[in-house]
């Protein structure tokens, strides 16, 4: 051991043992003493002589003793352990503040900490890949498509792969629908019951770009993505330990998901998700080459890459660029202004969340500012109520320096007690929230209570007591006598405390308009009408294994044996089905040629979607012309399609419904030479893509003539959910026991979850802005309760002398009200300043809404007044007789 | 007195107790204090009670060790000894100081002519 540490060892050993080691030098400084005094004697001194020589000899005993007592332990500590005793000992004694103190403590810490477990774990936690800053997604963008962040055409991504200089790999996964990871439904069947698991068709080279070594076996070859080899798994590890008991034989083992058999190569470890938590396996795409140099306009694969070393970000994004430029010109009739678009992965797995995630950190940080706000404010208070004691302290020799010292000890004892309180009611609220709103997470994230959060609530129980404390401690430890209680101190203590309140006033208004805004959105948000009946009805969705229903016919067979059946179940009014439901699910968009208009006019995106005929009754959508689906439209009738509002506006401008129906349609362009479609319907939009945004245009073809796979059914039915469900879980087993229903939901559930996120970001906002209101109404309180008592040998005197207590009552209002109004004009400016930050988490509103504004103030104004009525009241209560006898 | 001159002394002091120690085996304080005082030919008077700030800065270095005995005259008395850290300690520092006294020497020689 270094002498160094053994030193310190000791000393910290002394520290805890110190009374022990006192005694022990005592003894031994004793019988040092003994001897000595034995040698005097021996030449001849007096019993008494001998003890005072050997004194002498020895030097101070006492001193020798204190100095001793110094070098065996670390003396800051031990003050500091004093401090923190005598700290304890002063906060027992007051338990009202200690209580209230902590709990506020609590409650601004706890609040800190778990946002900062979600936001932490969105923003800032690395992405569980080898260097992942060296990682990018590449998306596609047309100005003509209103495309930004697109999904890529296989062909060019096989392009980019091929060209670029820029990268070590580019890898690839198809992404079938835009607000999950884009995996698709594969049935297990073999170990058990059928389970629905999702898996993710990926690129042989994926797990390469991602630098992600299995626990098991081992990834994908280059080879394997094409057809005929593909016939491979990778497990993740929640499926490995759920599905098959963590046996490790797996790894060779060939299981069957839908119908077909797939070899299992290996396992990833617990900590690998891609791109999303809710992908269980992985399969690799199995395309063929020519699919994949010629698939120029269908777009459905996400791209990521990783970028060489000594690249930069812009480097690569030149190098990109040049790339797209290049196939513009070669292919334009697919390519034409079709350009790439560039993010750091990370950054583009939590674009989504960012911008709610940072309004809820500044909000909490603003309810932290609160907290410490109040604190302060008590802790004057309370120094008012210590000037004695700490006068008697100074008397005693205890320097300002050294008070100071203690006083701040003492503000961090309270916050480490309130911190540790805070981190608990973190943890629970973690627990919480990733049970009943986990939607609202992304689904990359691990929302965990770690090291590192643990940390950040020490740090922050840390800090709070260098802003709530210093400034109090300053103050209190300046009263230089026992008697100092001079008007100029206290009137002093009573400007600062009036900022202090006006502070919590303005940053609390801040709180409550945010929150207001966004209450006011998400009821706007709740009055959105969907477009169709959301009471009343069940869905679920079914994919029919390939392997068992190869051709379109039998599908088609197949779904329409199980809507056939469905109808069967009693209390059913209706059924029907949808390749894609309304507000979740991935559409296939593309370009659409209108009969009659000029050659080059077909750029107009159109979302295909594929319905029963009883789709439009089942949902409940309204018809505005023509007709929807019947029997007759089938495979070998005339193609026909209903059309949504949002295409008829867009695309036949000027024209009534009843005359659009009639028309004709081609999709794609008109030298593709497609079919012409007749429309012969216009139905009201359904939302798509959330309620707060507008349909796309729209086009509905019959199943009959369309087949897709996989449907979702929508039931609408008298009969309670579960009992629903049952009844359709008996009816599909009829048809084909190992089909299996996923995604089950009511379609109040699907409304409703498309709202989580807008919920869930307005459920803390107004619970911290009712905490920030609280906690300024606590600090109203303090300051006019203090003014009260202060004065009230002046309330006595003037009652006495026949003041009216209404006058009384309206001097004390208006004092408490001064730093109220003062804090409110400054709070409503900053707001105006801060909301804007928040426009695209709002809804139906402006941040600048003068009805959020007028309600937060009133809230405002009507806790405030609450808070200055009970001192009021007290004030004009004072017995003058009593107020006199005081002091 | 500047710090470096009482770091010397400190250092000088705890040189002295662990020749000490090596040579006489386990002591007291006091006798540790008298061994000096006899060696030094009674030059260095010590107040005896600073012994004890060498034999703790000593023991918290691990190089020596203390520990309850009887002395001669059948008194209870904490005893020193030295370990091996503390020997290895000894040699080194007994090397360094002849050294130094040995420049030390050399310095005043030759600044007296």
């Amino acid at each position: 051991m270094p002498t160094w540490l053994a030193v310190l060892a000791s000393r910290i050993g002394g520290l805890v043992r110190a009374g022990r080691h006192d005694r022990d030098f005592d003894r031994e400084v004793e019988s040092h003493l003994n001897l000595l005094t034995e040698d005097y004697i021996r030449r001849g001194l007096s019993a008494t002589e001998a003890r005072r020589e050997a004194i002498l000899r020895f030097g101070g005993p006492v001193q020798i003793k204190e100095q001793q007592h110094e070098r065996r332990s670390l003396p800051l500590v031990e003050t500091t352990l004093q401090d923190i005793r005598y700290g304890g000992r002063a906060l027992r004694k007051s338990p009202a503040y200690s209580l209230v103190a902590i709990a506020t403590l609590a409650i601004g810490i706890g609040a800190g900490t778990a946002v900062f477990s979600v936001a932490g774990a969105v923003l800032l936690r690395p992405l569980p890949y080898r260097a992942p800053d060296e990682l990018v997604r590449i998306f596609e963008t047309n100005p003509l498509r209103r495309w930004t962040r697109n999904i890529a055409a296989p062909a060019n991504y096989a392009d980019w792969r091929t060209r670029n200089k820029s990268f070590t790999g580019i890898g690839a996964y198809e992404q079938f629908n835009t607000n999950g990871s884009g995996a698709g439904d594969l049935f297990l069947t073999g170990f058990g019951e059928p389970q629905a698991l999702k898996g993710l068709g990926v690129s042989g080279n994926l797990f390469a770009v991602l630098g992600a070594n299995p626990l098991l076996g081992r990834t994908f070859t280059e080879e394997e993505q094409w057809e005929g080899r593909s016939r491979v798994a990778v497990l993740s590890f929640g499926l490995w330990q759920s599905a098959f008991g963590g046996d490790p034989s797996i790894v060779g083992r060939t299981i069957t998901l839908s119908g077909r058999g797939y070899d299992v190569v290996g396992v990833m470890p617990r900590t690998f998700f891609f791109p999303g938590r809710d992908v269980q396996l992985w399969i690799p795409f199995g395309y063929t080459h020519e699919l994949v140099t010629t698939a120029r306009r269908p777009h459905w694969l996400g791209v990521v890459a990783r970028r060489r070393p000594g690249i930069s970000f812009e480097q690569a994004r030149d190098d990109m660029t040049a790339i797209a430029r290049d196939l513009e010109k070669q292919y334009p009739d697919t390519n034409t202004q079709m350009g790439v678009h560039l993010e750091p992965l990370h950054e583009s797995y939590a674009s989504g969340p960012r911008t709610a995630l940072l309004m809820l950190s500044g909000a909490v940080g603003l309810l932290f500012l609160i907290v410490c706000a109040n604190i302060a404010n008590l802790q004057l208070s309370r120094g008012v109520s210590r000037t004695r004691e700490l006068a008697i302290r100074r008397a005693l020799g205890a320097g300002r320096s050294r008070i100071l010292r203690q006083l701040l000890t003492e503000s961090i004892v309270l916050s480490v007690a309130g911190g540790s309180i805070g981190f608990v009611l973190a943890a629970l609220a973690r627990i919480v929230v990733t049970r009943y709103a986990s939607s609202a997470i992304p689904l990359f994230a691990v929302v965990q209570t770690d090291r590192t959060v643990l940390f950040f609530a020490l740090g922050l129980s840390l800090i709070a007591p260098l802003v709530f404390g210093i400034v109090p401690a300053l103050r209190t430890s300046r009263s230089e006598q026992v008697s100092d209680r001079s008007e100029t101190a206290s009137r002093e203590t009573g400007r600062l405390r009036d900022v202090l309140v006006a502070t919590e006033v303005a940053l609390s208004i801040v709180l409550a308009v945010g929150a207001v805004l966004l209450m006011r959105s998400l009821t706007y948000l709740q009055d959105v009408d969907p477009g169709f009946t959301k009471e009343h009805a069940i869905s679920f969705t079914m994919t029919l294994p390939s392997a068992r229903y190869a051709d379109p016919a039998a599908r088609y067979r197949a779904f329409a044996e199980i809507e056939r059946r469905l109808g069967e179940l009693p209390g059913v009014q209706s059924v029907g089905a949808t390749s894609t439901l309304a507000l979740r699910g991935f559409t296939w968009t593309g370009d659409t040629t209108i009969e009659g208009r000029s050659s080059t006019d077909y750029e107009r995106d159109t979302r295909h979607m594929s319905t029963t005929p009883g789709y439009f009754g089942a949902m409940g959508i309204r018809l505005l012309a023509g007709r929807t689906f019947e029997a007759g439209d089938t495979r070998d009738k005339p193609p026909v399609t209903v059309i949504n509002e949002s295409l008829a506006r867009r695309y036949f401008r000027g024209l009534s419904d009843a005359a659009i129906v009639g028309k004709r349609l081609a999709f794609g362009r008109p030298q593709d030479n497609s079919p012409w479609v007749t429309i012969v319907g216009v139905v009201a939009d359904e939302k798509q893509d959330g309620l707060d945004r507008p349909a796309e245009p729209t086009e509905y073809s019959s199943v009959a003539q369309r087949m897709q796979n996989p449907l979702t059914f929508v039931v609408r039915t008298t009969v309670a959910p579960e009992a629903a469900f049952a009844g359709a879980r008996a009816q599909v087993a009829g048809v084909d026991k190992d089909l299996a229903l996923t995604q089950t939901a009511t379609l109040e559930d699907v409304v409703d979850g498309s709202m989580s996120d807008a919920r869930f970001r307005t459920t803390l906002l107004a619970a911290f802005a009712g905490i920030a209101l609280f906690l300024a109404a606590l600090g109203i309180y303090g300051v006019l309760a203090y003014f009260v008592s202060q004065r009230g040998r002046e309330m006595g005197i003037r009652l006495a002398l026949g003041a009216r207590p209404a006058a009384l009552f309206r001097l004390v209002v208006g004092q408490g009200l001064r730093p109220v109004a003062a804090g409110a004009a400054i709070g409503l400016a900053g707001a105006v300043a801060v909301t804007t930050l928040m426009q695209s988490l709002l809804f139906g509103v402006t941040p600048v809404d003068p009805a959020a504004y007028a309600v937060a103030t009133a809230a405002l104004a009507a806790i405030a007044f609450a808070a200055c009525t009970m001192p009021a009241l007290r004030a004009t209560r004072v017995d003058p007789l009593v107020a006199l006898r005081e002091d | 007195m500047g710090e470096t001159r009482s770091d010397i002394l400190q250092g000088t002091l705890d040189l002295m107790v662990l020749q000490t120690l090596d040579a006489m085996g386990p002591l007291h304080g006091y006798g540790i204090a008298r061994r000096i005082e006899q060696i030094s030919e009674d030059v260095l008077q010590l107040n005896q009670g600073t012994i004890y700030a060498s034999l703790l800065r000593l023991q918290q270095r691990r190089w020596i060790s203390a520990s309850w005995g009887t002395s001669d005259n059948n008194r209870k008395a904490k005893f020193y000894a030295i370990t091996k850290t503390g020997r290895k300690q000894l040699a080194a520092q007994a090397q360094n100081w002849e050294r130094i006294s040995a420049v030390m020497m050399r310095m005043l020689r030759l600044a007296q002519r």
